[in-house]
């Protein structure tokens, strides 16, 4: 793991743990509000989703395109598909209007046509990955006539 | 029995291991990316803890009404902040994701406790962000309070990374150092690091519109936009949603200043209107992270103090007709009731508040988070 279980790790240990030792009675002394349970399973939910669910599919999508796109096109398409996936992570909430669905008479909240929205960062994310692969394929070409030569 | 199962977990973690082939596994991104996630973090754990102290001052804490948009740029920051830490962290989850499968799972006590608080910094660095994510867009999936969940969810986080950072110091900064040479997959590596970065970079121009008004246009996947709402800025809380209509602001409305004074006062709203009024352009920046500046009118709550006799530098509890909701009063601190541009709003950019920004009358003051300017103000209790 090449790590650093010294005195540094030490000292780290004892203040570390003490300010976690502090976020947890702060969710207890909270209870009410934090409602212990269920923030414990959302937490560690979280690692479940993100170990079981997430980096599988993320590791065969990358495993996919390997075997699909040559190089020098690998990187741009894995960028292009890597940007969109977190372009809709981020843009998800808005695009399903869960918030607008929860306060319908504010109109102020999620204000756009967010499909529209998010197809044009998309559009957006694709259009400049392509010109980086274009450039990184004339590139390589030149490379190889130079080598020729 | 459980060493036969012991030995299918063992061949299984070595088979899965082995398919990461990739090279940009290795110790040098997980650096670089780590890095950049502490700094990220340290940014988005300080910048809410100073949102906390603001929004709920413990008795030794005075908020500062200077300067007027200082919690605009920090919590702008916070969610900023929030955003681009999203790409990083599954980048770099992706990146160590391999090490899960190590066999054995560890070697020594000190590797179990190391391994061990990856579970609460794992957990809780992507409880907080889709949290924030979900908070920002008032979507709430869950059964606790946000706010208390976050808060909380924070302290714990941090203090796992500090084990973490404390664990992993030395080998970070031989990379960033560059102590240790760069190997021959760097030319994958800067590929996929200036990914990551790009990935930040559009969600940051896609989202940070939403406080940054000149780029508001490009907020394509914000939850607001700065110039959208009534009257040209948005709305958290609507006067239909706080159970508040134009008649409660009409012939029957008063504003009552009470509490520690020579004498009560109480108003109409004509009778404000009628008063030397001030104007001031400031910012409303909410938790959420939008924030818009407006040109407000209306009477300096200095004055009102003034003229109800009450001690000079008083603290101020304002109460809104809204009858229920965490919100329905806020407190002014002495630094902010001398300020001379804390007024109670009749008037936004030149026409009446609209019912939704808090007509008949609202608290507007510098420096204060957005839930504490108070709409539908009718009474100032003295304290």
């Amino acid at each position: 793991m090449n790590s650093d279980h010294g005195a540094r790790f030490r000292i780290a240990l004892v203040i570390g743990g003490a300010v976690m030792a502090y976020g947890i009675w702060g969710v207890l002394d909270d209870a009410r509000a934090t409602h212990p349970g269920s923030l414990f399973v959302y937490v560690v939910g979280a690692d479940l989703v993100h170990d079981l669910v997430i980096a599988p599919v993320v590791c065969i999508v990358g495993w996919l395109l390997t075997r699909v796109v040559p190089e020098p096109w690998r990187s741009p398409a894995r960028a292009a598909v890597l940007i969109s996936a977190i372009a809709v992570v981020v843009g998800w909430p808005s695009l399903r209007g869960y918030g607008r669905a929860r306060v319908p008479d504010n109109a102020s909240v999620q204000p756009l046509d967010y499909s529209t929205a998010l197809g044009t960062v998309l559009a957006v994310v694709w259009l400049g990955t392509a010109v980086w692969a274009t450039v990184r394929v004339t590139r390589r070409r030149s490379n190889e006539d130079a080598g020729n030569a | 029995m459980v060493r036969a199962a012991i030995d299918v977990i063992e061949k299984t973690a070595h088979a899965v291991e082995r398919r990461f082939t990739s090279k940009l596994h290795d110790e040098r991104t997980a650096a670089l990316l780590g890095m950049g996630l502490g700094i990220t973090f340290t940014i988005c754990f300080v910048t809410g803890l100073w949102s906390h102290l603001v929004q709920t001052p413990p008795s030794w804490f005075s908020r500062p009404p200077r300067p007027a948009g200082l919690y605009r740029v920090t919590q702008g920051l916070h969610i900023a902040t929030g955003i681009a830490m999203i790409p990083i962290l599954l980048a770099k989850l992706w990146v160590v994701y391999p090490k899960l499968f190590a066999w054995p799972p560890f070697k020594s006590a000190a590797v179990a406790v190391e391994r061990l608080a990856l579970l609460p910094l794992i957990g809780g660095g992507l409880f907080l962000a889709f949290s924030g994510l979900a908070n920002v867009n008032l979507w709430y999936p869950w059964p606790f309070g946000f706010k208390e969940a976050h808060y909380w969810a924070a302290w714990i986080t941090i203090g796992a990374l500090i084990v973490h950072v404390g664990a992993k110091w030395t080998v970070t900064r031989s990379h960033v150092a560059r102590r240790v040479p760069p190997d021959a997959g760097s030319g994958d590596r800067r590929a996929f690091l200036g990914t990551v970065a790009a990935a930040v970079s559009v969600v940051t121009v896609a989202t940070v519109g939403q406080t940054v008004g000149p780029l508001r246009k490009l907020a394509l996947l914000a939850p607001r936009r700065p110039d959208v709402g009534p009257q040209g800025f948005p709305v958290n809380r609507t006067a239909r949603a706080a159970r508040v209509t134009v008649e409660d602001g009409g012939a029957t409305y008063r504003l009552t200043v009470t509490g520690r004074v020579a004498r009560e006062l109480s108003f109409s709203r004509a009778e404000l209107t009628g008063m030397d009024l001030h104007q001031a352009r400031l910012p409303i920046a909410c938790v959420q992270g939008w924030s818009a500046s407006a040109n407000w009118r209306g009477v300096r709550v200095r004055d009102l103090l003034a003229m109800a006799g009450a001690a000079e530098g008083a603290s101020v509890r304002i109460v809104s007709l809204q009858e229920s909701g965490a919100f329905r009063s806020s407190v002014l601190q002495p630094d902010e009731t001398r300020d001379g541009d804390t007024l109670l709003a009749l008037e936004v950019n030149g026409e009446p508040l609209h019912i939704d920004h808090g007509y008949p009358l609202r608290l507007i003051g510098p420096n204060r988070p957005g839930v504490l300017q108070t709409k539908w103000v009718t009474g100032l209790v003295v304290e």
